[in-house]
């Protein structure tokens, strides 16, 4: 295939239209599993990605169409994300039910809630956009600033998280609580963390990025309203994501790019003349994740996993 | 300084699941109510029109039936994978690769006679689920590669297989354009019993009551219960672990599989992609509710089946139909909240301060 397009004789509209995507995809795959990470690496499995995603961009349409301020939008979406994993922390962490039961109900649960909350507004044709941002100087250099250096402010708020993230998980006592609790959360306990609180903040904080990335969906100008299905699985990649990127901020940045630009693909094999069905591009980053999976359990034999031990081992204290 | 903690209660409160399942259901008709109230529903209307139309006549009553045998099937797939303490998140994908190997066994044998050809293409349907869950299988029991994930990200990739279907290879050339696949043939249809249910309701209960046996009483069975409780206990009593983990996921798959078949050949005029309808996930949750055991299970499926049916109703209402989805996963949130709380008591307690 890639000899195809290189043989081709690609528009340069159409190959900028396909970064730019590229650069959106990753944007929303990006900050939603950035935060199941912050989850995960806490020892949390939350499969309520999907569900939070939806609650976070129909709540963050509302808020920004009656507010008139996409950033006012993108935040009641975050703190509506945060809200749902809520329901998540007190369930499976506050009380220690299974972690997947929990999840996969949560999802259910923030669909059914998105879908009634914007029953309403499905047909409003009001429309939440961010003008683009243009990094000065940057965004005049040709093909390149036209694309990365001159797109929503969310995309640099993605990598300004990111970094946030990685620095806050590696380099802080908070962090270290984190990922202690997410390796032994008995051994964390004895040493003085509070496994129930290090969890529920970090369920919570991994909701609120769920719920941004939903509200990134409907506050800028790449839909800009909600609809039913909108989400359209892109949670379940997320959690995908996590796996696929090693569950470091660092490599889920990677892999969101190359997720999304699968996703950006798939809507643009035809211009490029390229005679592949889409629908069968779209099943790559699942296959994908599964042999990354497959490729960490041969290792696992020989290194430690890149999993956090304790992940999705609920806790309950006495039972110590 | 004060907090809150979970306290063991000296006895716990009796009543069990099904107390634990009622208490469930009360806490999402009273959140139910809040959410209603506060978008100006009106709230004993709409839990009226629920009623009415699942379990309100015989033939509402008969439609919750035909809604419930996805539901019990998904759920008792997910409760044959609990066992081995294996979680098959992928009922919803072996639903819909069962649903296309049917498929496919009908395009083959459209003229065949009509009970042949829907045996044929049930067991086709099993035999699909089965090698949907067959790769998660022998990831798990090879390498122990987690099959949650697996089984999770392989139900995407079925819903996208039968997308391409249907716009490509098996586009109906009678669809005016239109990307369906063609109809079911004529002879796949399962009869009707009673009203509207068609025959694979009883169908669902004997496989039901036949796993039930199976796992209780049989030789098998009971491996596969000491195997789930005790991975020593089982090497000790000479147990292969890598057999029983691929053997249940794969039985697993092949349930779910064959409720693919069902809901195939008894509800649905065509395979499309939702043909599952989210019965793999909510199977997880009746299943869950039901703790896994078969009988509770097809309980638990027809109240769902009844909150699926009776949500639909309520569109005419005004009312957002999404309501019963959130009563469904309210259901469950309330049973886990009842459960523990029957065995624990929330308390205050002082925060220990460490002195060194």
């Amino acid at each position: 295939m890639i000899n195809q397009l290189a043989a081709l004789d690609i528009s340069e509209a159409a190959f900028l239209g396909l970064v730019v995507a590229t650069i959106q995809f990753a944007t929303l795959l990006y900050l939603a599993a950035l935060g199941e990470a912050i989850a995960e690496r806490s020892g949390v499995l939350n499969l309520g990605v999907e569900g939070m995603m939806a609650v976070g961009a129909v709540c963050g349409y509302i808020g920004a169409v009656s507010t008139g301020s996409p950033w006012l939008g993108l935040l009641i979406g975050a703190l509506a994300g945060a809200v749902a994993a809520g329901v998540h922390a007190v369930v499976a962490v506050g009380l220690g039910a299974d972690q997947v039961v929990s999840g996969l109900a949560l999802t259910i649960l923030g669909l059914g809630l998105a879908n009634f909350i914007g029953d309403g507004y499905t047909d409003d044709p009001r429309r939440s956009q961010f003008t683009d941002a243009d990094i000065p100087l940057l965004s005049d250099i040709p093909w390149v600033g036209e694309t990365v250096f001159s797109t929503t402010p969310v995309t640099y708020l993605a990598v300004v998280l990111g970094v946030g993230t990685w620095f806050v998980m590696n380099r802080t006592a908070l962090g270290l609580g984190v990922r202690a609790v997410g390796e032994s959360a008995s051994t964390a306990d004895a040493a003085g963390h509070s496994v129930v609180a290090t969890r529920a903040g970090a369920v919570m904080v991994g909701g609120a990025f769920a719920g941004l990335s939903g509200a990134y969906l409907t506050t800028t100008g790449i839909v800009g309203a909600w609809s039913e299905g909108l989400i359209a699985g892109r949670g379940w990649i997320a959690v995908a994501l996590v796996i696929f990127g090693a569950w470091r901020a660092g490599r889920v940045a990677t892999g969101a790019v190359l997720f999304g630009f699968t996703l950006a693909l798939q809507t643009r094999l035809q211009p490029f003349g390229v005679d592949f069905s889409p629908i069968l591009l779209s099943m790559l980053p699942y296959i994908l994740t599964v042999i990354v999976l497959i490729v960490i359990s041969i290792r696992a034999r020989h290194q430690p996993s890149p999993a956090p031990a304790g992940l999705g081992i609920a806790y309950r204290r006495e039972e110590r | 300084m004060k907090r809150l903690v979970l306290r063991r209660r000296e006895e716990a409160v009796r009543g069990g699941q099904p107390v634990a399942f009622a208490a469930g259901l009360v806490f999402a008709l009273v959140i139910g109510a809040l959410l209603l109230t506060i978008s100006g529903d009106p709230v004993l209307g709409t839990y009226q029109r629920m009623w009415d139309r699942s379990f309100g006549t015989a033939d509402t009553l008969s439609a919750t039936f035909n809604r419930a045998v996805p539901l019990a099937l998904a759920g008792l797939a997910v409760s044959i994978a609990a066992t081995m303490g294996l979680w098959n998140i992928g009922a919803e994908g072996q639903i819909m690769f069962g649903a296309t190997a049917a498929t496919l066994v009908g395009r083959v044998g459209a003229d065949w006679p009509s009970p042949v050809l829907i045996v044929a293409m049930l067991i086709g349907a099993a035999i699909g689920g089965a090698l949907w869950a067959l790769g998660p299988g022998l990831a798990k029991a090879e390498i122990g590669v987690s099959e949650i994930i697996t089984t999770l990200m392989l139900n995407e990739v079925a819903v996208r297989l039968i997308v391409y279907l249907q716009t490509g290879p098996w586009k109906d050339p009678d669809g005016f354009g239109f990307p369906q696949i063609t109809v079911k043939p004529e002879g796949s249809q399962l009869g009707i019993i009673w009203e509207r249910s068609h025959l694979g309701v009883l169908i669902a209960l004997a496989v039901i009551a036949g796993f039930a046996w199976f796992v209780n009483r049989s030789v098998w069975g009971y491996e596969l219960r000491i195997a789930g409780a005790s991975a020593k206990t089982a090497a000790y009593a000479g147990i292969s672990m890598r057999k029983k983990v691929l053997g249940v996921l794969v039985l697993s798959g092949a349930v779910a599989g064959f409720a693919g078949g069902i809901e195939l050949t008894g509800t649905a005029a065509r395979l499309n992609e939702n043909i599952s309808n989210g019965f793999g996930f909510a199977g997880i949750i009746v299943a869950a509710l039901a703790l896994m055991r078969p009988s509770g299970v097809a309980l638990v499926a027809v109240f769902f089946g009844a909150v699926q049916v009776g949500g639909q109703s309520i569109q005419t209402l005004g009312v957002s139909p999404a309501v019963a989805g959130i009563l469904q996963a309210l259901i469950l949130f309330g049973a886990i909240g009842a459960a523990v709380l029957s065995t624990y008591q929330l308390a205050l307690v002082e925060r220990k301060v460490v002195t060194t």
